[in-house]
């Protein structure tokens, strides 16, 4: 299997035997015709990704570990490109894709169909092939105290917005329970009681946490008992606030 | 004199070869005389208007409302005060949506709307309908992109006084047409209800004259008659203007200022918060002194229609194409033409005749209700400017037919 490098590479050289814009069209007329017809049935709105110019559909598997993309458009200069898409990102680890930017789009001279004013769905449609890779190379749940040191570490990325000290090291988290299914139960407390942004804490503290591969959910408890004090901060906490 | 002289944008080459620049019902191009007063007035008379009493202000207040004036003569308008400046047609639409049915739509009413509309004269109404809880009415088109007046004149007997506006374009923006909006404005009259003409495409083809139109609004964009973009016009009735509460609240519109109680200035100003767009306004003076000019000349306006009826004869030679407006009386038909290629895509064809040097719309033009009525998601326009050429036309045609071969 060849790496998406090599594989941009190979269409790179292909296009640089084309000097005028209309054989570089011709060619990617001829990519598009040659496409593989997409079902008519998988052409849904759920995979649909909509340009004011031409309409995209788009829809993923994985096989092994690897992604195969569908794709269509009512455009064929479009499907075009998108077939150079798929030939560099078919077959591919998601892993990979992640990594991997379309740099070759640029150096044969298509660049300004990735334009977001161009409306022709392709911006649209790279973010989603990134969408599906990131969704499908999240790691098979960790049960256990991997899983719970990565959320520690999330956790340590939230600040109440008026103390320098994260959520963590404040003592806020007064527990992190993690189920094999990926389900975690955080119980946490703030500073005070009538905190005016008591909301949009739990919400980052939500948010920060369910961004963690492996995470299939997360429920806050937000708990005024035990009462929050100085004593629950780390060392580093109080330092950090001179309180030492 | 060559027109094409006047309008540098004209003689430029993209990919390397000569622009045809068919784009035109989108945004025109600009003459010299445009481009020089707009230079010049930023370097001798930049200054905010209506304000201060120094020389720089006293000037750029004079070519504001001259801007203003020129307007008036245009539209032949019976004053001052029935010509708002605004930003562009969208925004002049955008204000009576809000400030008409502040005052005069209520739960259960109606507004009407003409199914070609651009979503300019589509989406305010509708915003407006959920804000009152009112219901949009749609008239529709027939296949050649015609209203009916008879269809319309039931739609007021159905709606018995609920129908409180009608909004509908002089021109539609896909079809091309000039529809009958005199006997539109006639029939509305008839049952009591205002109309609001957008003449976004209007303006530039036709002579207005609102008092023999009769229409209670009309709206228009400076930069499709040849001005600067960011300036708009609203003209009113001025029984209906004075009726209707402020939009914006700001600077200038007022008249007196308390933290109990504002008074409004007077029309025009009461719907101008704000610093206007005095360069674009001022340019109205030499943008609408050159259409009138190209208007007046026969031999343009003649060019014009030939331009016109040899590419609806052209178009209809190839295979698979449909165009979209094509009224009874070739006379309506402006040359502004939409199609559809069966087999070819329009935004691939645009984007290959945009690489041979002509600059087409494609996608939906802004009016996605029009384009599903016929089964379409996007089609291809070419509007044409009386400094488009016929030499031009027939380059485009043989360009278009090199388009459709690549792709079939």
């Amino acid at each position: 299997m060849k790496t998406i490098q090599e594989i941009q590479v190979e269409i790179v050289e292909e296009f640089a035997v084309f000097s005028d814009w209309m054989d570089k069209y011709e060619y990617l007329i001829e990519l598009g015709k040659g496409m593989p017809v997409i079902d008519e049935k998988d052409k849904t709105e759920e995979h649909l990704i909509s340009g004011c110019q031409s309409r995209v559909w788009l829809s993923c598997r994985k096989v092994e570990g690897r992604l195969y993309f569908a794709a269509d458009s009512d455009a064929i200069i479009t499907k075009g490109i998108i077939s150079l898409l798929l030939k560099v990102y078919n077959g591919q680890k998601p892993e990979d894709i992640l990594s991997a930017d379309e740099g070759f789009i640029e150096q044969i001279g298509l660049k300004e169909n990735l334009s977001p004013t161009r409306a022709n769905g392709l911006v649209s449609m790279i973010e989603t092939i990134k969408q599906y890779a990131a969704s499908f190379s999240a790691p098979e749940p960790a049960a256990g105290k991997d899983l719970e040191a990565d959320i520690v570490l999330a956790l340590r990325q939230v600040y109440d917005p008026e103390i320098p000290v994260n959520v963590y090291d404040l003592g806020l988290i007064y527990d992190i329970q993690v189920d094999a299914d990926g389900q975690v139960f955080i119980k946490m407390t703030l500073t005070a009681p009538n905190c005016p942004i008591a909301d949009e804490v739990v919400m980052q503290v939500r948010e920060a946490v369910a961004d963690v591969p492996g995470v299939k959910d997360v429920q806050v408890d937000l708990v005024f008992e035990p009462e929050w004090t100085t004593d629950r901060m780390s060392e580093e906490a109080k330092l950090e606030l001179g309180l030492l | 004199m060559d027109i094409r002289e006047e309008f540098l944008a004209l003689d430029q080459t993209v990919y390397g070869r000569p622009l045809v620049y068919f784009d035109n019902a989108a945004t025109a191009q600009r003459p010299r005389t445009v481009l020089e007063l707009q230079q010049r007035l930023s370097v001798e008379a930049n200054a905010n208007v209506h304000r201060a009493v120094h020389h720089l202000a006293a000037e750029a207040t004079d070519h504001y409302e001259a801007g203003r004036e020129a307007v008036r003569a245009f539209l032949h308008a019976p004053a001052r005060e029935n010509i708002i400046l605004t930003s562009g047609t969208t925004a002049s639409i955008n204000l009576v949506a809000h400030c008409f049915t502040e005052r005069f739509l209520r739960a259960g009413d109606r507004i009407l709307v003409g199914e070609a509309e651009h979503h300019s004269n589509l989406v305010p109404w509708q915003m407006a309908c959920q804000r009152h809880g009112a219901t949009l009415e749609v008239l529709p088109v027939d296949e050649n992109g015609e209203y009916s007046l008879a269809a319309l004149e039931s739609r007021f007997r159905a709606a018995e006084g609920r129908i409180k506006l009608v909004a509908i374009a002089h021109i539609s923006n896909v079809l091309g047409i000039v529809n009958p909006v005199k006997e539109i404005v006639q029939v509305a009259h008839r049952y009591d209800v205002p109309v609001l003409l957008d003449g976004a495409q209007g303006i530039v083809h036709e002579p207005v004259d609102v008092q023999a139109l009769d229409c209670d609004f009309y709206v228009f964009s400076g930069h499709k008659i040849y001005a600067p973009t960011g300036i708009g016009v609203l003209y009113g009735k001025k029984e209906w203007l004075e009726a209707m509460p402020p939009y914006m609240g700001g600077g200038e519109m007022i008249e007196s200022v308390s933290f109990e109680k504002t008074t409004y200035a007077p029309l025009p100003l009461k719907f101008e918060a704000g610093t206007p767009n005095f360069l674009a306004a001022a340019c109205m003076v030499p943008a609408l002194e050159m259409a009138r000019m190209m208007a007046e000349s026969a031999e343009l306006q003649q060019a014009q229609c030939e331009m016109r009826d040899f590419l609806l004869e052209e178009l209809d030679r190839v295979e698979g194409l449909r165009i979209y407006g094509l009224p009874h009386e070739r006379s309506r038909k402006i040359p502004l033409i939409s199609f559809s290629v069966e087999g070819a895509f329009a935004g691939d064809i645009a984007q290959i005749l945009d690489k041979m040097g002509f600059a087409l719309r494609s996608g939906h033009l802004c009016a996605e209700p029009l384009l599903r009525r016929f089964g379409q998601t996007s089609v291809l326009r070419a509007s044409l400017a009386p400094y488009n050429t016929l030499a031009e036309c027939e380059s485009f045609m043989a360009a278009l037919r090199r388009a459709i071969n690549m792709l079939r």
